[in-house]
């Protein structure tokens, strides 16, 4: 977990002042970007008008505005955003503004397309559409830049926060996946199995050698087949964890057979130069089933 | 037919499954059989847990890589993690730093056909491993 936080800190991590040098946003722009604000803020409420005059003929715009409470609410914040942005005092509270409004959109399943489509359209109003034409030609130009600058300084923040908060999504629900994965079932009287798919990690191995032994203690079993035939692969950290885990099993009184070892995987391991010690392993689950069937004593007729 | 070299970060263990799914389809691409696509994506996941493992974050680079009257693949794993201090003693089986079988790297000098390694304290590590057809 220690890992995932770093890669926040490396993609997201960047203070104000390595922000604006990112966006070579110098103190120019800030002071132009105020000055425009005496210009677009006594409209301000009209632009407003007009931009949510545009969201409601946006395809997202019922899904996320069926509560007219919601809408009154959005909008609130709208305005106390813009009103901040023509402030352009870049500080720390500011970025953990713009990050959070990043989040936000993640949380509610606000498409990027959406949020640059809006951005877009408030870009064109603040330089366009409402702008007074009180400035020279030169004036206005450096403006709009310094503008512009800031805004893509801000998407960006709402952007990266937005796809950390979606790959956190991602990895809890891959999570989810796979804790509903360890399945431990009763074969016969006294013997258990579970199989394992896909990749290992220590976590995972974790969580099957948790269900294996709570099993194990519930119902008494005294052999328990482990099937790794659907395992991508065996590298040393996966027989590692394998190997601790029929150490755990053999400790509460229950052997565990590995079952699927797989031809690839056999020359594999052996050329990676892993001792399974006296781990039981198997080439199928047929013949791991046989040997605890031996195992527990029972005979089964008509073979 | 030169592709374009596929670039995997690696920060979480969810990221060593996208490196080994990667591995083990671009090496049956390739041509090579199930067993070789085993052994080169096992060691691509011995890579890919060094650089979570040692240096939090890096990638993995994997390549097709040609040479007269052959081909093949070429896996480069790369971080700037802390470097390995002691690189002979790294390269010996059953010696580990970090409470492991101490067989990664040694391990995956036996897998593949080529087996390059530089690292710098402080500066980070890279593997370049490679198989032939």
């Amino acid at each position: 977990m220690e890992s995932a936080i770093d890669r926040t800190n490396m993609s997201s991590g960047l203070t104000a002042d390595e922000l604006m040098a990112l966006y070579r946003v110098d103190e120019d722009d800030l002071q132009r970007i105020r000055e425009h604000g005496r210009i677009i803020e006594p409209r301000l409420g009209e632009l407003i008008e007009e931009f949510y005059a545009w969201l409601r003929r946006q395809p997202e715009y019922t899904r996320f505005f069926s509560d007219p409470d919601k809408e009154a609410a959005v909008r609130k914040l709208q305005q106390d955003f813009w009103r901040l942005f023509f402030e352009a005092k870049v500080d720390d509270d500011y970025i953990r503004g713009r990050r959070s409004v990043g989040e936000a959109h993640a949380r509610i399943g606000l498409s990027l397309q959406s949020y640059f489509a809006a951005v877009n359209h408030f870009l064109m109003m603040i330089n366009d559409t409402y702008y007074d034409g009180s400035q020279s030609g030169d004036e206005h130009g450096a403006t709009v830049n310094s503008v512009t600058k800031m805004v893509h300084l801000d998407t960006s923040l709402a952007v990266e926060s937005f796809s950390v908060a979606m790959n956190r999504q991602l990895t809890e629900q891959s999570r989810a996946m796979m804790e509903m994965s360890t399945p431990v079932t009763a074969l016969w009287n006294e013997i258990l199995m579970l199989p394992v798919v896909g990749i290992i990690d220590s976590r995972r191995a974790q969580d099957v050698m948790t269900a294996m032994l709570s099993r194990i203690a519930e119902t008494r079993s005294t052999v328990i087949i482990l099937d790794i035939s659907g395992v991508a692969v065996v590298d040393t950290a996966v027989a590692n964890h394998l190997i601790k885990i029929t150490k755990a099993t053999s400790l509460m009184g229950c052997e565990c057979i590995i079952s699927g070892v797989s031809p690839a995987i056999a020359q594999t391991m052996v050329e990676l130069g892993i001792d399974v010690g006296n781990v039981k392993t198997t080439a199928t689950l047929q013949d791991a089933l046989t040997q605890a069937f031996r195992q527990t004593g029972i005979v089964l007729s008509g073979q | 037919m030169p592709d374009r070299p596929r670039h995997i970060p690696i920060g979480q263990e969810g990221d060593v499954a996208v490196a080994i799914m990667r591995a083990r389809q671009q090496s049956q691409e390739a041509g090579f059989d199930v067993s070789t696509s085993c052994r080169i994506a096992t060691a691509v996941s011995e890579l890919a847990r060094n650089i979570i493992k040692y240096a939090g974050q890096g990638e993995i680079i994997l390549r097709r890589v040609t040479a007269p009257g052959t081909s093949g693949i070429e896996i480069r794993a790369q971080d700037q993690g802390p470097g390995i201090s002691d690189l002979e003693r790294a390269m010996e089986d059953r010696y580990s730093t970090g409470r492991s079988l101490g067989l990664g790297l040694p391990g995956v000098r036996r897998l593949m056909d080529e087996f390059d390694i530089k690292t710098e304290a402080g500066a980070g590590t890279r593997v370049t491993i490679r198989k032939w057809l």
